[in-house]
């Protein structure tokens, strides 16, 4: 087996999931509330049988918003070399693809209004089947990598 | 604007279009006159036959109009279509990008001796043709053909001949139709039937009708559940006959040609090098009988995944690989295939039968706790050998191999699917591993291919990590 790709994202990725995982918290916690309200008040369970579901989604907000950013992070490693892009991802998912240069059709960047903020971008490849995406780099190095990958292909463009 | 060399439609055109335009605006009329007659107390015949003779003369002149300004003419590499009553449109499609030219000729078009000719450029799957002629008289249409189908592909002037390589037979024809599997939609019609007929008709009608032949008895019922699935079989009889009848396949140069059709003609042109997979489908009922069907998967064609992808609808398994030989070389392979290792059958097993042992407990649950339905309760867990069984036939229909440069992967869903791609054409390639794969040392694999259908994944699941990983890197292109 060849060794996996090198390169890692922008270490303020891990922020800015965290600031994701702080957004999705609320309807997380709100769900698991009701229902333990609901257990307790209407069902008339014992207290630690209603209380389960709080617990879960505490115990899910807290996963979402500490754990998961930096190990999604961690797992995150992308590298053009040769004759393709080569990217490997997931934590429990885990995932590698190869993208030959010479099916890249078009390469662009973008940045939401939240990846503004931390000056971070996500390049997207494009091939005749779908895209795959790099998210979160710095703002100048997704620019360089879109340049670069857009070149290659140009140059590897056998039809 | 115009050029010199601009061509017209048949002019049978402004029928075809009058009787569209009026079938288009005849809902419209009606629903406006019965809102005329509510509000104003006209008699009925006069505001109906009014608004009939308004619809039929305003077609009349709308078709003769659009015959009037629809030319089309290749000039400087592009072919162009010309048309718009109104607003005047002109498309200009380079003969590069064109990716089939068709040839269809529906009841209409038989009847006065017309072709229509679709145009297709190799855009997104879901749109209809870039260009449609909706009527050419046979010499334009196939003079408009070989031009469009001039440079590219075929050779400057010395065309091979079009040699025809294969005919369905009428036996053939009829196996397919038998063997189609295509009863649960036919059943599915006749339940539809029943429903429009039990709506239109008057009420009384239908129940007198089913008191008078309702069955009394189980075996009355069980011969009308056959006599529906018999009627349902020979209708997926008729609709293969209808869209297969005739089959030829044949190819010239870089072109394959395909015609099928007993009322409606179609005749696809196909450029092999669009071409990016080759499937050979063995279907539930045809598998036993060893017989395959062939399919293409091709860029920018095949929006009715059904039919219009047909390479060949029906042939012994045997003469597959000896059929894609001398059609299409390039997708020929019959290698022998690695298999996942021994030790994932157990994860097919589960991954099968779970789902069906998951579903079989809440039955038995429902039934034995609620409906109190004593041992007759327990029989849903007769769903649970049958899905271990299908999870074992997965594993065992699971395979890959590379030869040369193309790859060949085998799966089963219903039915079992080889496909043939050549390496150049994978987009993307990707290796799965979730927790459990990883204690296993197992790995999925996947690709991706460009489609008329968008973008088609093919996954085979459960392989020994390592060897899903040296087929990772094995897969890159060819240098």
């Amino acid at each position: 087996m060849s060794e996996g790709p090198c390169r890692r994202l922008d270490p303020k990725a891990r922020t800015l999931w965290r600031v994701h995982g702080t957004l999705f918290s609320p309807p997380v916690l709100a769900a698991g509330g009701g229902g333990s309200w609901a257990l307790l008040e209407r069902a008339q369970l014992p207290p630690w049988l209603a209380f389960s579901p709080g617990v879960a989604a505490a115990a899910l907000a807290l996963v979402l918003v500490t754990v998961l950013p930096p190990a999604r992070w961690h797992r995150w490693r992308y590298e053009v070399r040769g004759e393709e892009v080569d990217l490997e991802r997931g934590v429990l998912w885990r995932r590698r693809t190869l993208v030959p240069l010479s099916r890249v059709q078009h390469v662009d960047t973008k940045s939401g209004p939240l990846q503004r903020r931390f000056g971070l971008a996500t390049v997207e490849i494009y091939t005749a089947a779908g895209s795959e995406e790099i998210p979160q780099l710095a703002v100048s190095v997704a620019d360089e990598l879109r340049e670069n990958i857009s070149a290659l292909a140009q140059t590897h463009d056998v039809l | 604007m115009s050029s010199e060399n601009a061509r017209r439609l048949h002019p049978v055109a402004v029928l075809f279009e009058a009787v569209q335009i009026t079938r288009h605006w005849l809902g419209v009329l009606l629903g406006g006159g019965v809102a005329a007659l509510a509000s104003n107390g006209l008699p009925v015949h006069v505001v109906v036959a009014a608004g009939v003779a308004l619809l039929i003369s305003g077609s009349a002149v709308w078709g003769v109009l659009y015959w009037r300004t629809t030319s089309y003419w290749i000039a400087e590499g592009s072919f162009v279509l010309h048309r718009g009553v109104l607003s005047r449109k002109q498309r200009t499609i380079p003969l590069e990008r064109i990716q089939s030219v068709d040839v269809v000729q529906g009841v209409l078009q038989r009847l006065f001796g017309v072709v229509e000719v679709r145009v297709e450029t190799a855009g997104g799957g879901s749109r209809s043709p870039e260009a449609v002629l909706p009527a050419l008289n046979r010499e334009a249409a196939e003079a408009l053909r070989r031009e469009l189908e001039g440079p590219g592909t075929a050779g400057e002037g010395r065309r091979p001949p079009d040699k025809t390589l294969r005919r369905l037979s009428t036996g053939d024809l009829l196996l397919a139709g038998a063997t189609s599997g295509q009863i649960g939609i036919a059943l599915s019609l006749i339940g539809a039937a029943w429903q429009a007929a039990d709506n239109f008709l008057p009420q009384d009608l239908t129940l007198r009708l089913a008191e008078r032949f309702a069955p009394h008895s189980a075996v009355g019922w069980a011969s009308l559940a056959l006599a529906a699935g018999l009627l349902a079989w020979l209708l997926s009889i008729g609709g293969t006959v209808l869209a297969y009848a005739g089959f030829t396949l044949s190819r010239e140069g870089g072109m394959l040609h395909i015609r099928r059709g007993l009322l409606e003609r179609n005749e696809a042109t196909l450029p092999v090098s669009r071409i990016q997979a080759v499937r050979i489908v063995e279907g539930v009922l045809r598998q036993p009988l060893g017989l395959v069907t062939l399919r293409v998967e091709s860029a920018g064609y095949g929006k009715d995944a059904g039919v219009s992808t047909t390479l060949f609808p029906l042939l012994p398994r045997t003469r597959a690989h000896e059929l894609l030989l001398a059609v299409v070389p390039e997708f020929a392979a019959d290698p022998v295939l690695h298999r996942p290792p021994a030790r994932a059958r157990r994860r097919y097993a589960i991954r099968s039968a779970l789902p069906a042992a998951a579903l079989a407990a809440a039955l038995i649950l429902l039934f034995t706790t609620l409906a109190d339905a004593g041992p007759p309760g327990l029989l849903p867990v007769l769903v649970v050998p049958p899905a271990l069984l299908y999870g074992l036939l997965r594993h065992r229909d699971t395979g890959w191999a590379i030869s040369g440069d193309r790859l060949v992967l085998r799966t089963r869903r219903l039915s079992r699917t080889t496909t043939i791609i050549p390496l150049r054409c994978l987009q993307s390639r990707s290796v799965v591993q979730n927790p459990l794969q990883r204690r296993a040392r197992l790995a999925g694999f996947q690709v991706s291919i460009a489609s008329g259908r968008g973008r088609v994944h093919t996954t085979i699941t459960d392989l020994d990590a390592a060897s899903a990983h040296t087929l990772l890197v094995r897969t890159g292109s060819p240098a």
